[in-house]
């Protein structure tokens, strides 16, 4: 027998779900309840950690269930999970713990979780990755979310104004325009604009989109940038954490530098396995004292990297 | 040794093969398993009959650029380009766990020269715990080495002595590319070198094309394909290579094994041992299911040793 006698990280399971809504046409939200042994392991999930959700064996929905321009895509045969972070846990009791998640409906198998119902079985992997880190002496964190990238910060505004009442938040979320944020808002284009599920959190909010359609107009990157110009805070005391399309999180962590910003990014990659084994997840990250860079996993190693580290995509998106 | 009871009967699923003998005869396929340590979080690594590790070359490889991976109807294509460790992290990282595991592990070795593939088997030959090597000339996904050993039967045999020599008393498993012709003449160039066993299949080269783009998905352009979509050709190669070399050594078979009845398709057609790759990846424990599911075959077609079913195509 292997000498391991190290506690598990990571298992899988079978969540039953809990509700599966649309909280918009092509956004919705997934609870899943684990029950029993394995629910102890899957409450220790971090913020930035995420699951593979095994979707294969759903079935396509009715051809009129299925979101325009993806009913060719929905017929695919599919056999790998699905990787997904989790935007929010909650411990109910010692043997039952519930997770949700958000997704964007974009292929054939999110397309297949929509037919999901109360009740049905998924079988998950997780808690997986590393999630998010708050270094000492920090005073304030400023959670900077693109599009997808919103959902992962759900779970941390909740976690860090928990576990670190003394850190201000301020939430900056962006999307291309009022449809394409992940919660449900009421589209009404003006400056104070908030995202519900934030605002038990953040102390502070800045909601855009690029074309003005709700909250304020403009990239996240331009008011990240405000924010520091006019902080109150020194740099050393600021943390920022980002998730988001690759090209944002580039742009988030040049505004960081520039700024003298400890700065965290989750990345994304397509991912066959989830758990280290397949190689296909590769980020690249600088190598330290040297002028070459290395890859590390996304799935292990990431999905969370101090921006400084990252080689960020080059001319074409990676994913 | 693993035994399946059922029905107040045993049966013995524990096979020989290249002079090991193993506990069942279901393998996890190299690049789908890591070096063993990733996956013992879901499953019992001794459970297997055995695992092949990740290639390891002589120097660590980045591998290719992202997207690396594509997944296509039934299956997936990988272009990973043998990213690894490195002879020199594998031995000193990676083989201390590998000693603790009382399992069958070969350790699959690919490079550019066939220098390059003698150095690493001259270095582990002499490790306790490595039950032996499979050769690697057959990958898809770099542009020297891998596969143009692979597809050149005069090659193949060079290579396969080569390493051979340098192997001591481990037994040595060539792992064949579907890319030529026809596959038993590679498996005869194999064996003419003194391979021990061959495995078979790798992925097969491919391409999926973003049409928006209107450019390959995957950065390396080709990728190989594996997973179920692969499954019936692997088999009738199987059996090609056992036809013609089954009397002189024993298969590997793989590719696209994701249920037990899988896996005894392949034993049918001619493998003494079968590895699952791709499917792990879906389900990391589904190779227990395997084992299960072989000694529930045996049970119902009343064999009593699973070795009656290898090769025993009518
Ligand atoms: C660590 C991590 C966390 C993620 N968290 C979330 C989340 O909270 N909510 C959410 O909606 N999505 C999340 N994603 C992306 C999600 O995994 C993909 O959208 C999903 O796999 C698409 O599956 P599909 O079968 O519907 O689409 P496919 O038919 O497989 O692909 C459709 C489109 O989705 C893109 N895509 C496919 N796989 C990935 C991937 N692994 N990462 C990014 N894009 C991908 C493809 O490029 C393609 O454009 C996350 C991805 C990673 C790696
Ligand atoms: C992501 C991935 C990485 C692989 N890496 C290697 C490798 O390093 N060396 C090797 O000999 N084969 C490698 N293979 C090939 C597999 O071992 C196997 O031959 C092939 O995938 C067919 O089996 P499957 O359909 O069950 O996956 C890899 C396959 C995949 C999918
Ligand atoms: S997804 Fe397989 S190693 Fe990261």
């Amino acid at each position: 027998m292997a000498k391991s006698c190290t506690r598990r990280r990571r298992g899988s399971a079978t969540g039953l779900v809990v509700s599966n809504a649309a909280i918009r046409p092509r956004f919705y939200r997934l609870q899943l309840r684990i029950q029993g042994s394995g629910s102890a392991l899957f409450a220790q999930t971090q913020p930035g950690q995420f699951a593979e959700l095994q979707v294969s064996s759903l079935s396509v929905p009715p051809a009129d269930q299925i979101p325009d321009g993806l009913a060719d895509v929905a017929q695919r045969q599919i056999i790998l999970r699905r990787p997904f972070s989790y935007c929010d846990i909650e411990v109910e009791n010692a043997d039952s713990v519930r997770l949700d998640f958000l997704y964007c409906v974009l292929g054939a198998g999110t397309v297949r979780m929509t037919t999901l119902k109360e009740g049905d079985p998924v079988s998950i992997l997780g808690p997986l990755g590393n999630g998010f880190s708050v270094p000492e002496g920090k005073k304030a964190a400023v959670l900077v979310a693109g599009g997808m990238g919103a959902p992962p910060m759900q779970h941390l505004a909740r976690s860090l104004s928990e576990n670190h009442g003394d850190i201000a938040l301020t939430v900056i979320a962006g999307a291309r325009d009022a449809e394409s944020i992940p919660f449900a808002t009421e589209p009404d284009g003006k400056d104070d604009a908030i995202i519900e599920e934030f605002a038990p959190f953040a102390g502070e909010q800045i909601v855009t989109t690029d074309d003005g359609s709700f909250g304020r107009k403009g990239f996240v990157t331009v008011h990240l940038e405000n924010w520091l110009t006019g902080a109150k805070y020194r740099p050393s005391e600021i943390v920022i954490f980002s998730c988001g399309p690759e090209a944002m999180l580039a742009e988030v962590a040049k505004v960081a530098e520039k700024h003298n910003v400890d700065c965290q990014v989750s990345m994304e990659r397509m991912m066959a396995c989830g758990i280290g084994l397949c190689q296909s997840c590769a980020v690249d990250v600088k190598q330290a004292g040297s002028k070459g860079a290395v890859y590390k996993l996304c799935c292990k190693d990431g999905p969370v990297f101090d921006s400084k580290d990252v080689v960020f995509g080059g001319k074409r998106q990676n994913i | 040794m693993w035994y399946s009871v059922a029905n107040d009967k045993i049966y013995d699923m524990s096979v020989d093969f290249v002079g090991l003998r193993l506990a069942n005869p279901v393998f996890l396929a190299s690049g789908t398993c890591g070096y063993g340590d990733e996956l013992s979080d879901f499953l019992d690594m001794n459970a297997l009959g055995g695992f092949v590790t990740k290639s390891i070359t002589l120097k660590p490889r980045k591998g290719n650029p992202t997207p690396r991976i594509v997944e296509t109807s039934s299956g997936m294509l990988n272009a990973i380009g043998l990213a690894n460790v490195g002879l020199d992290c594998f031995v000193e990282e990676k083989l201390p766990m590998i000693e603790g595991l009382s399992t069958a592990v070969f350790v699959n070795v690919a490079g550019e020269t066939i220098d390059d593939y003698v150095a690493v088997v001259e270095r582990l030959a002499g490790e306790k715990g490595i039950s032996g090597f499979e050769l690697n000339i057959s990958c898809p996904n770099v542009k020297h080495g891998g596969i143009t050993f692979g597809t050149d039967p005069a090659q193949i045999e060079e290579i396969t002595r080569a390493v051979k020599a340098a192997s001591g008393d481990k037994p040595l498993m060539v792992k064949l590319t579907p890319a030529v012709t026809d596959i038993a003449v590679s498996a005869q160039a194999a064996v003419n070198g003194g391979a021990d066993a061959l495995s078979l299949v790798n992925t097969f080269t491919a391409m999926v094309i973003d049409i928006e783009d209107q450019r390959p998905v995957l950065a390396n352009r080709t990728g190989g394909l594996s997973g179920p979509a692969i499954k019936p050709m692997a088999v009738y190669l199987v059996n090609r290579v056992f036809q013609a070399v089954g009397g002189q050594v024993p298969i590997m078979g793989l590719g696209g094994i994701a249920t037990a009845s899988d896996a005894v398709e392949f034993m049918i057609a001619g493998a003494t041992t079968i590895a699952v790759g791709t499917a792990t990846f879906a389900q990391p424990d589904c190779a227990m299911a395997i084992i299960e599911g072989i000694g529930q075959y045996c049970r119902k077609k009343g064999v009593s040793n699973i070795k009656e079913i290898v090769g025993c195509l009518q």
